[in-house]
């Protein structure tokens, strides 16, 4: 799209994907990994690529030390207040209604991020109040469109400290704030709260900037949670972004991936799981595994460019049907530490493309940034 | 063929274009014998086009200024079709007319983009012939300038 993009991709394959380096062996790909496997075992015929498994969006890890389990995620509601619409309230319901009925249930739910769509009191309250019903242990990390309107003063309210560390069953798992360090471009323009979260809420927007980032003082935080485990026990790390870069123009990255992956470098089962891209992802970055999880609101189309060589795309979405392509996941960590995620997408037995033409990229595409709003590349902070 | 009369009078007729046709009149062919278009005629043409896209680019992102000044309800729910085609993405223009599925019939971008205000937007269907739906064409087009043309295509 632009030489500066085109850069920092060339960069980010140099330094993070260097050849021979993969993630740690016994974080085996299973039935239900997403993986693209033809790129991984060589070439494979297109009934292979293709012919590939049902799938659920949920998440399976476990411990050879220590009882497999499994935990759910949910992210990216986007709810509006009811007076407006209520199309992603039943949505809600319904994922918390299917998380409840998990059998053997859940150890816990991560909620990751984007609960509100414009960052209002009563968006985040009714987020609240949908979740109540669903009574194992909840952990929640916030989106960019949760925080921009009062700069996380409500979020804050409700679910406290945005980072977050603990371990489970031999497990340490590692929530990270990677929106709240957006560079400040409403105070010159004095811009209103809703003005600022206007343009935060934008996907293809460029006036809030590269503003997904973990930032320094957290990355030394995060050094500091992992300096006593053990290199070769398990991390699973929740963003709402990608920790790498996918595509900036849409902030489908972290600015300071660099950082990131110098800090998780030693550590040989690292498995990151992420919201915010609203589609099926999978990337291996070093000897970090990349997960990205479906959105219960709507589902974005692939970037037209940069899309990991290893994910194997989501099927083509009905745009008919607001209960296609989206829904929640869960994660099952089983006892050679497999980590294992399961998609489940409503009304789907198929989550993945079965054939070309399920693909969104079916009908190839080139697309040019805005004329309204474009200030890409940005000027870095 | 198109003579000079009828190419000013398809000027005239469009709302958008008064400082192309005053150009035009200016600058443009006046005689039988058709001066070759000069490079300030294009600029104004290219003026027009792009200021059309600047206003379907705003109309695209829910810009509720735009959607007033053009007389248009694009929804009523919060969304806007950028929401599910950031950058125009994913609108595939240069696939129609196709057979479209979610509607169940061959259908036009025009139809395509009505059928999208109506649905998901819950929005006011517009006239195909509105400054509106010019604006938005002109816009998803241009935003896939590069593509290649796939009539059909589904
Ligand atoms: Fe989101
Ligand atoms: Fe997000």
């Amino acid at each position: 799209m632009s030489d500066e993009l085109d850069r920092i991709r060339r960069e980010m394959h140099a330094v993070l994907q260097q050849p021979g380096v993969r993630p740690d062996d016994s974080l085996q790909i299973t039935r239900r990994t997403f993986i693209h496997r033809s790129l991984l075992f060589g070439a494979a015929s297109v009934g292979q690529t293709f012919a590939w498994w049902p799938l659920l969006n949920t998440i399976d890890v476990a411990h050879a030390a220590e009882a497999p389990f499994k935990f759910a995620w949910i992210s990216d509601t986007h709810l509006y207040p009811r007076s407006l619409n209520t199309r992603f309230v039943d949505k809600v319901v319904r994922a918390v209604q299917e998380v409840q009925a998990m059998d053997p249930p859940a150890d816990f739910l991560i909620f990751g991020g984007d609960l509100a769509q414009l960052g209002k009191i009563e968006e985040l309250e009714l987020g609240v109040e949908l979740l109540k019903d669903l009574k194992i242990k909840k952990y929640y990390i916030p989106g960019e469109h949760d925080w921009y309107l009062d700069m996380g003063k409500k979020w804050g309210e409700l679910f406290g400290q945005p980072n977050w560390t603990f371990d489970h069953k031999g497990v340490r798992f590692i929530g990270l704030d990677t929106v709240s360090r957006g560079p400040d471009y409403w105070t010159a323009k004095k811009m209103t709260p809703e003005e600022r979260m206007g343009h935060m809420a934008t996907l293809d927007g460029t006036v809030a900037g590269a503003w997904a980032g973990v930032g320094r003082e957290q990355l030394d935080w995060m050094q500091k949670t992992l300096a006593d485990w053990d290199k070769s026990k398990p991390i699973v790390i929740f963003s709402h972004n990608p920790l790498y870069e996918y595509y900036p123009p849409w902030n489908f990255w972290v600015r300071d991936w660099r950082e990131v992956n110098d800090v998780l470098k030693p550590y040989t089962k690292v498995t990151n799981i992420h919201g915010h891209v609203h589609q099926v992802l999978y990337n291996e970055i070093g000897s970090m595994r990349s997960i990205g999880m479906l959105a219960t609101s709507w589902p974005w189309p692939y970037a037209p460019e940069g899309v990991p060589k290893l994910t194997k795309p989501m099927i083509r979405v009905d745009p008919g049907d607001p209960f296609d392509g989206v829904g929640w996941g869960t994660v099952n960590v089983n006892a050679d530490d497999k980590v294992d995620v399961e998609y489940i997408m409503w009304g789907r037995k198929e989550v993945f493309v079965q054939s070309p033409e399920d693909h969104d990229k079916s009908i190839e595409e080139v697309i040019r940034p805005r004329i309204a709003d474009n200030q890409y590349p940005w000027e870095n902070p | 063929m198109i003579n000079t009369s009828t190419f000013l009078c398809i000027l005239r007729r469009s709302t958008v274009a008064g400082a192309v046709v005053a150009a035009a009149v200016v600058v443009g062919p006046a005689s039988a014998n058709k001066d070759p278009v000069t490079p300030k005629q294009l600029k104004l043409y290219q003026e027009a086009f792009m200021e059309e896209v600047r206003k379907g680019d705003l109309l695209f992102h829910g810009d509720a200024a735009m959607a007033e000044q053009l007389g248009v309800k694009l929804s009523t729910t919060g969304w806007a079709c950028a929401m599910c085609h950031p950058m125009a993405s994913d609108t595939h223009p240069h696939a129609f007319p196709k057979f479209q599925q979610s509607m169940a019939k061959f259908a036009t971008l025009r139809d395509m983009i009505n059928w999208c205000i109506e649905k998901p937007n819950q929005g006011e269907k517009i006239d195909p012939e509105s400054e509106a739906m010019k604006a938005l064409e002109a816009y998803i087009t241009w935003s896939n300038t590069g593509s290649v043309l796939v009539p059909g295509k589904y």
